[in-house]
């Protein structure tokens, strides 16, 4: 790797010790390193920084590195993730690849090996670059339920509202619960993943987006089949309502 | 999900064995009064003169089956608590691992990174010096974690003996301050000293330090204002003691401040990992309270408004005397 133009390496970790350390010896293999201190921060400084990699701790404060990596899923998932964590458990693991996390470490870890893997990903990215040209982040460019018709990459829909424009939060809402279609939602996690909020904070923003995304795309809003409510939970999104 | 079948599981099955065992007693003693009467039938029929007999028996019967069920009963009761407190213990024991994996290795990883880095690089001996200083700081903090078990365990025994001197706990807390300077230097300390300062209390000391470092690092752990303060003050009642350690922290709720006490317990929601430390501080703070024949209270107005411990301990008898 010698003819890499300074890639750019976002660290996600709490622990200034950890955190201070990885960034020296990534200082030390050529790269360029900006170190966040907790969930939000990191949200921020992926969104201002365009890193080519993030190394991502779990336990953080405010929102936890798992709520972190799957708002970064929602607008690209290309971008290289390795989580970091001191929770190494197989359960662990699972949670954190099915969020969408390319590679898992757990602590405390070797330096070399994270060294190589986080060479590799690079390595990867760039072939990735290579062959497609354009990075386009997402895969999910086209979605339809019932009678809607949501064009992801338009940022339009086609629904019983007629044709709608549709926001930039309210898409990423809507990949969310595409992507979690079956599983309910909690307020919190909600606000956390798809605002990159910290939970407990007013949760009214969450239900004045359900009902406009209800209003767009519900047959009967008042009495909704998508997009439903459970009580004590939060909120879950079936595609396929007149299977169950 | 998950949870609440196992919590229901055992409740579930415990009614129901109770009503069987209870259908089964009025059975048995149905059963039993049918088969007697038929009995009784047939002895007016032959005209045998034993009735009187079989009255006693039925009720000598009826009364052994009662304590047999009985016993049975409160077996099943005991089997049925001693279920659900090992599903609390291993719920507490959970939340232990989770949030104890962290403590333990973090520092344990940062020292391995240093180390490798150490070994890989040819540093300036300047960041040389920077790193080992990180290391020492993360071996003080491993260190401290294991101490916490380790005198928790020590506490916990029963048989665990305190060295008790008559002291005032005003200047014990004035000694404690003034030999932990550095380790407190972001924390502002305000002591307000009683009205009289002759009071006299059977203090451990060594536990007692313990105690106040416990009460004063949570008041800086638990901090977001800029200046982090503690406040204390003292209040001399007839029999006891009491101190007052008022903080500018986070605060609590109401529903935690009840268990914020409890072994392992930890404020912050468990399923985002945001809850960090041992949950022992606390519980170490109410054992030494428990030595020292003392009570100890957890105030506090709510969110973001502070927290105050309040501890009382029972002040000494022959304080005239002494003075």
């Amino acid at each position: 790797m010698t003819n890499k133009d300074k890639r750019h390496i976002l660290i996600i970790e709490d622990e200034e010790h950890i955190a201070e350390g990885l960034k020296l010896n990534l200082a030390l293999q050529g790269y360029d390193v900006t170190i966040a201190g907790d969930g939000i921060s990191g949200l921020q400084k992926w969104k201002s920084g365009k890193p080519d990699l993030i190394i991502l701790d779990i336990m953080l404060p405010g929102i936890d590195g798992l709520s972190v990596l799957q708002n970064i899923r929602l607008e690209d998932e290309r971008l290289p993730i390795l989580i970091l964590s001191a929770k190494g458990t197989p359960d662990d693991r699972v949670k954190g690849l099915a969020c969408g996390v390319d590679d898992y470490l757990a602590k405390p870890f070797n330096l070399e090996e994270l060294l190589l893997r986080v060479d590799r990903l690079l390595t990867r990215v760039s072939w990735n670059h290579s062959d497609h040209g354009s990075r386009e982040p997402g895969k999910l460019s086209q979605y339809t339920f019932g009678t809607n018709q949501i064009d992801f990459e338009a940022g339009r829909a086609r629904c019983n509202a007629g044709e709608i424009q549709l926001t930039e939060q309210e898409i990423k809402l809507l990949k969310l619960f595409i992507t979690n279609s079956g599983k309910p939602m909690s307020r919190s996690k909600l606000l956390e993943i798809g605002w990159g909020y910290a939970g407990g904070m007013t949760t009214r923003t969450v239900d004045n987006f359900i009902v406009r995304l209800r209003k767009y795309f519900e047959p009967d809003p008042k009495k909704p089949i998508y997009f439903k409510s459970r009580r004590s939970v939060g909120y879950v999104f079936n595609p396929n309502p007149s299977e169950k | 999900m998950d949870r609440t079948r196992w919590f229901f599981h055992p409740i579930l099955v415990f009614i129901f064995s109770i009503a069987a065992l209870g259908l089964s007693l009025f059975l048995y003693i149905y059963w039993y009064m049918e088969v007697s009467t038929g009995l009784e039938s047939i002895i007016r029929r032959f005209n045998l003169d034993s009735g009187q007999v079989l009255e006693s028996e039925t009720w000598v019967v009826i009364l052994v089956l009662s304590i047999l069920v009985a016993i049975i009963l409160l077996g099943i009761f005991t089997i049925f608590v001693y279920n659900q407190k090992t599903l609390q213990l291993y719920r507490l024991q959970n939340n232990f691992i989770n949030s104890f994996t962290h403590e333990l290795k973090t520092p344990v990883t940062s020292m391995r990174l240093f180390l490798e880095t150490l070994l890989k690089h040819d540093l300036s001996r300047e960041d040389q010096h920077k790193y080992i200083r990180y290391m020492i700081l993360d071996i003080g903090r491993l260190s401290d974690n294991i101490n916490r078990i380790l005198d928790l365990a020590r506490l916990e025994s029963k048989s665990y003996k305190a060295n008790f001197a008559v002291t005032d706990p005003v200047k014990a807390i004035r000694r404690f301050v003034e030999s932990n300077q550095p380790v407190f230097r972001d924390l502002d300390i305000l002591i307000k000293p009683p009205a009289r300062d002759d009071s006299r209390c059977q203090i451990d000391l060594s536990l007692f330090d313990m105690l106040l470092m416990n009460i004063f690092t949570n008041a800086v752990k638990y901090n977001k204002s800029e200046t982090p303060r503690i406040e204390i003050s003292f209040e001399i009642g007839t029999r006891r003691f009491h101190i007052r350690f008022k903080d500018n922290g986070i605060g609590l709720e109401k529903i935690e401040i009840k268990k914020i006490f409890r072994k392992f317990y930890q404020v912050g929601r468990a399923d985002d990992m945001s809850a960090k430390g041992s949950g022992l501080g606390l519980h170490l703070v109410q054992n030494i309270t428990r030595i020292h024949r003392g009570r100890m209270k957890a105030e506090s107005p709510g969110r973001k408004q502070g927290t105050t411990f309040i501890l009382s301990l029972p002040l000494c008898r022959q304080r005239s005397a002494l003075s």
